[in-house]
């Protein structure tokens, strides 16, 4: 797929892990943005290099409407 | 201020942290894993674990945990680590997180050890990096904090005091290029509890049997709790 982002994938393992730090809620993974989406939270976490930054001051807020696409949910 | 002192050192970090101590912090961490004694199969986290120092010995000692899961506010420290651990072959099993230790991105009761070495001093808020790390332990999972501490002994406490706040600057400026950020770490030192106020920090937290070591005449201390 010409989709697939560059660099290492993330481990589903650690996916499967990982909660919102703020929230704790679940995330779900958006393979396209390389973001872990927290909709409890509205804050979308970058994955950079395979990495997850997983701070909330360099989350990026989701914008009014940007719902869960039901093709992509992983929970 | 944490995150910039460590982006600016990530690369040095690790040559530094021998030409500081002499290479004795090599004995600390050597301690620190004997008593974690890391067994079979259990999920190991290590938070504010930087290049993976922490993480390479728990898996030398015992190459069948389960796994370890690495956090580090620095994201340049995790890419170093990452590096690192891909020239030695190591990455099964090693999970490589940017996090903050006083919001863990863990759930709760998720792991069976948790460890913090030389990172607890640079968190804003001890008592919330330490719930932050009693609510992800799993119940019988254990804590374990090495960090400077307070030297007992009357000529060491002198010359360590002479030490970290005019050499420790000296070498980061020779080697690092960064004499800023190893007075930050000089005076970070300082500020930190000493071992019996970090002992009550750790209870009210609430770990049970908390207990300390202290290593080279209390330059470094290892404080270990346990959630019951």
């Amino acid at each position: 797929m010409n989709e697939e982002p560059s660099g290492p994938a993330v481990d589903p393992r650690l996916l499967d892990l990982l909660v919102c730090p703020l929230s704790k809620g679940p995330l779900r993974y958006d393979r396209l943005r390389q973001e872990l989406v927290s909709d409890q939270a509205g804050l979308a976490y970058p994955i950079r290099d395979g990495i997850p930054i997983m701070l909330v001051d360099e989350a990026r807020p989701l914008e009014e409407g940007e719902g869960i696409p039901s093709s992509i949910r992983v929970d | 201020m944490v995150r910039a002192v460590f982006d600016s050192v990530a690369e040095r970090y690790d040559l530094m942290n021998d030409l500081m101590s002499g290479g004795i912090h090599r004995l600390w961490k050597a301690a620190l894993i004997d008593w974690l004694a890391p067994r079979p199969g259990r999920h190991y986290l290590d938070v504010a674990g930087g290049t993976g120092d922490i993480a390479m010995r728990i898996l030398d000692r015992q190459p069948l945990v389960g796994r370890v899961t690495l956090i580090d506010i620095n994201y340049q420290m995790l890419r170093v680590g990452r590096g690192k651990a891909i020239n030695k072959g190591r990455l099964a099993n090693l999970d490589w997180v940017t996090g903050d230790a006083m919001a863990l991105p863990l759930p709760g009761n998720a792991v069976d050890a948790y460890t913090i070495a030389f990172g607890m001093r640079n968190v804003t808020h001890i008592e919330r990096a330490l719930a932050e790390a009693h609510r992800v332990l799993r119940p019988g999972g254990r804590f374990l904090c090495l960090e400077f501490s307070r030297v007992f002994l009357p000529v060491l406490d002198k010359l360590y005091d002479r030490y970290s706040f005019n050499v420790l600057p000296l070498l980061g400026r020779i080697v690092a290029q960064d004499a800023e950020s190893y007075r930050y770490l000089a005076e970070s030192i300082r500020r930190f509890p000493d071992q019996a106020t970090y002992l009550g920090l750790v209870r009210a937290a609430g770990f049970r049997n908390v207990t300390y070591r202290n290593v080279s005449g209390g330059i470094a201390a290892i404080h270990s709790g346990w959630k019951i």
